[in-house]
């Protein structure tokens, strides 16, 4: 079995995983009395955004070792991580929004968390388009390399900056210094998806890592 | 007590419906760019 075939295996099984999940929040997750069933898009919502951050920070650490190793292997990991944190991003970008129409009663705000996850989205696409428009495969590699450590320093950032800025955006209340501030039942629902979405990174990352090898290698010969 | 729970579970089926379209389609993009990357 080659490695694209075993993601997308694992692709499969993350999203009937998924559909596991939507279960779980739906009939076994308590609802949140102030928000109402609303709330329960925080188990899609934050999973992807925590997966985004992730996938962020692998790229921009491949990139770094790249610097240092020349090994082109980092560079395409970098480039599937990169790809892949995009898809991630795009799910945080679009189910934000239909969760603070409710809640916030507006769609969009120009606050320093969403400003600073749509700029960190515009990077991921610009990410990309640099990769299509340098055809040396050793300049492109080292750009991207910069570009992504850049992106990593933007996610840390974007991470801290809901402490540092006056927002609508509610402050981490999983991955933060201390407990959870979560009722066990939607910890569980929420770490259950977290995992989902992991299974689904890694899926996804090794298709794109083995259609990256498949273009180095028709390029090199 | 006067206290209703908000009914917005439109919000929640159109969030829990997108999501999944997403990561079909990217997985179907992946899947043909595979056969001819």
């Amino acid at each position: 079995m080659t490695i694209a075939q075993k993601g997308r295996w694992l692709v499969i099984v993350g999203l009937v995983l998924l559909g596991g999940v939507y279960v779980r929040a739906l009939a076994f997750t308590p609802v949140e009395r102030f928000q109402g069933p609303a709330q329960k898009i925080f188990y899609v919502h934050v999973p992807a955004a925590v997966t985004t951050e992730l996938a962020v920070i692998l790229m921009g650490l491949a990139g770094a070792f790249f610097l240092f190793l020349k090994d082109l292997r980092l560079d395409r990991f970098a480039e599937a991580s990169a790809e892949v944190g995009t898809v991630f991003a795009a799910i945080v970008l679009t189910t934000g929004p239909i969760w603070g129409k409710p809640i916030w009663g507006t769609w969009w705000t120009w606050d320093a968390r969403l400003t600073l996850t749509l700029l960190l989205f515009f990077l991921l696409v610009g990410y990309q388009v640099l990769r299509g428009a340098v055809t040396d495969s050793g300049l492109r590699a080292r750009y991207s390399a910069v570009l992504g450590i850049c992106a990593v320093v933007l996610v840390v950032f974007n991470h801290l900056s809901v402490y540092l800025f006056p927002t609508l955006h509610p402050q981490p209340i999983v991955i933060k210094p201390g407990k959870p501030d979560l009722p066990p039942a939607m910890l569980l629902t929420l770490l259950l998806s977290f995992g989902v979405f992991l299974v689904l990174y890694v899926g996804f990352v090794m298709q794109r890592y083995d259609i990256a090898r498949r273009r180095g290698e028709a390029v090199h010969g | 007590m006067g206290d209703t729970v908000p009914q917005n579970a439109g919000y929640l089926m159109a969030a829990y419906i997108l999501v999944p379209t997403i990561l079909i389609a990217y997985a179907v993009s992946l899947y043909r760019r595979s056969r001819n990357p």
